[in-house]
């Protein structure tokens, strides 16, 4: 049971370097490499190959790749994609920041109950959710009677359902608590004696925030911007819900090569270019949560 | 003074009224769904004298439903054992080696819960198919481990994290034994971590709906079935169905909050 111990102090070697930490270290690496490593490479090989009647051609080439960036539909939903995914995560990103910085300025059963009331919706079924905002969108629907209430609209507008504005309102919806408790967490960590020294020094309370809690909670505001964008620039079940034929997203398209298309190595190939649009984000997120100054 | 004093109450007002309006949006259409449940529409309109439980009832005959609903029970409860035995062995593993080796190995095992699900779900299925394993409730289990993983390992390692080291060393200069200090200190002390990391990944694989679409083959969990019918259109009886699974939902995120507990909501809670 050398493995177990929590602390690996140098100078004292394990004693039992038995068939138990052999054991031990093949399902720590080994199942990471099998099951997450080498699926993710099949499938960068996959973008290489071809299918011809029906069946997969293994010789590889970049003519999926070509394929793609040659066909101006396909390189415009992409792009396409991508500013809707940008719009969610800016939006959510400023609403969140709101709501996280008004919570975290609560205290006690208030705040408690509030913070709980995020955390059921981040745990609630994605497609419910999705199912719940499209009854709202409708011509008939709430949000409808809600701006003709308001004297917004003067009739009933089918503006918001089956389109991308029906999409972008809905991916903004369902992301939001993913987007909001990142910062809140971020908020929370700041201590209170970091505010109150600044106030002490002489800092206006916009001060204060501009220069302590704003760059303090820049870490957690990146994550939840990148949890944003990452879920809504792959996500399909919400254009394939409340999108119609005019929501036609970068999601739907590489799903669509898995069932109608079966034409699983252009899929793959344009999954590929989702997945180093996703790596990217990740690492730049990564990088821009953990700024040098806070690293220390 | 007085004039920063007022619009620092203004601006927190306007943040009310911002926090408000976004429960509201989160919260509304889902009991529109609950009420829909219950009531009838006609055009657009709520019959407020047309309560009632039919729709709960067809559920019970609906084929398919059932096996959905045990399908669903049989993944989860089979991912979570995976995944927990899984992350408990990481989170000793890069608890005791802090390292690049690690840091690498960390990264792996967060790419199936931050990369988009379509990734996740897609290259296990290309895998799956290479490798000739017929997809099934046995392939989306593993799917579902690799996607609860993370979040895991994340909660039993900081909790290991968390444990003094000085508590260790009081126990093993005490005479226990490795084991002994694994089955009397650490087990008890991770015993909470280990729980709420469960019930966490048990609530995310009942609801996971893309990496199953692609897994799942010719049977059924319920978001699949779900989905299914959805796409029919807005019907009382999904009406009826969502509403059962919420309220099922929000009773596990209760008790996930009550093991959670209420300090740990402000510092120790993390993603």
């Amino acid at each position: 049971m050398a493995a177990l111990s929590t602390t690996g102090r140098p100078g004292h070697p394990d004693r039992r370097r038995g068939w138990l930490h052999l054991f031990w270290l093949a399902t720590v690496y080994g199942i990471p490499a099998i099951l997450i490593v080498l699926p993710l490479l099949t499938f960068l090989m996959f973008g290489f190959w071809s299918v011809e009647e029906g069946r997969i051609l293994r010789d590889f080439s970049f003519d999926n790749y070509f394929a793609f960036a040659g066909n101006e539909s396909y390189t415009r939903v992409f792009t396409g994609t991508l500013f809707l995914a940008l719009r969610v995560m800016i939006i959510n990103v400023l609403l969140g920041f709101a709501v996280a910085y008004f919570l975290s300025r609560l205290e006690g059963r208030l705040k408690y109950a509030l913070v709980l009331g995020l955390i059921v919706p981040l745990l609630m079924s994605y497609i419910i959710k999705i199912y719940a905002i499209r009854g709202i969108l409708g011509t008939s629907g709430l949000l409808n009677k809600l701006l003709i209430f308001l004297g917004i609209l003067s009739q009933p507008s089918d503006l918001f359902l089956f389109n991308l504005t029906a999409v972008l309102i809905t991916l903004s919806l369902a992301l939001l608590p993913f987007t909001i408790l990142p910062i809140f967490i971020a908020l929370e960590k700041i201590p209170a004696n970091y505010l109150e020294a600044s106030a002490d020094l002489g800092a206006t309370p916009w001060q204060t925030f501009r220069r302590v809690t704003l760059p303090m909670a820049l870490p957690g505001t990146v994550v939840g911007g990148m949890f944003c964008f990452v879920l809504a620039v792959g996500d399909f079940l919400a254009p394939e819900l409340v999108g119609g034929t005019r929501g036609f997203t970068y999601g739907r398209l590489v799903f669509s090569q898995f069932g109608m298309a079966f034409n699983w190595p252009f899929g793959a190939a344009l999954s590929v270019i989702l997945l180093i649009v996703s790596l990217g984000v990740i690492v730049a997120a990564g990088r821009l949560g953990s700024p040098k100054w806070l690293r220390q | 003074m007085n004039a920063l004093r007022l619009g620092q109450h203004a601006a927190m007002a306007a943040l009310a009224i911002v926090t408000a309006m976004v429960f509201v949006a989160l919260y509304a259409p889902i009991f529109l769904v609950a009420l829909l449940s219950f009531f009838r529409l006609r055009r657009g309109e709520i019959q407020w004298d047309s309560f009632s439980l039919q729709w709960y009832g067809k559920l019970f005959s609906n084929e398919g439903l059932g096996q959905a609903l045990a399908n669903s029970l049989i993944v989860g409860f089979a991912s979570v054992l995976m995944a927990l035995v899984l992350a408990t062995l990481l989170a000793f593993y890069v608890n005791a080696r802090p390292g690049l080796r690690t840091t690498i190995l960390q990264f792996v095992i967060f790419l199936p819960f931050l990369l988009p699900p379509i990734i996740t779900g897609l290259s296990l299925l290309v895998f799956f198919s290479e490798w000739g394993v017929s997809r099934g409730l046995f392939t989306v289990s593993i799917g579902h481990t690799l996607f609860v993983l993370a979040l895991a390992y994340r909660t039993i390692l900081t909790r290991l994290q968390g444990l003094s080291r000085n508590l260790m060393e009081a126990s093993q200069d005490l005479g226990a034994t490795r084991w002994q200090t694994f089955r009397y200190i650490l087990l008890p002390n991770l015993k909470l971590a280990v729980v709420t990391a469960g019930l966490l990944a048990f609530a995310l694989s009942f609801d996971e709906t893309m990496i199953t679409l692609f897994l799942i083959g010719d049977t059924n969990t319920l978001p699949i079935r779900l989905f299914a019918m959805m796409r029919a259109g807005f019907t009382p009886e999904v009406n009826a169905l969502v509403t059962l699974i919420l309220v099922f939902s929000i009773l596990l995120t209760l008790v996930i909050a009550r093991y959670v507990g209420r300090g740990a909501i402000g510092g120790r809670f993390r993603l």
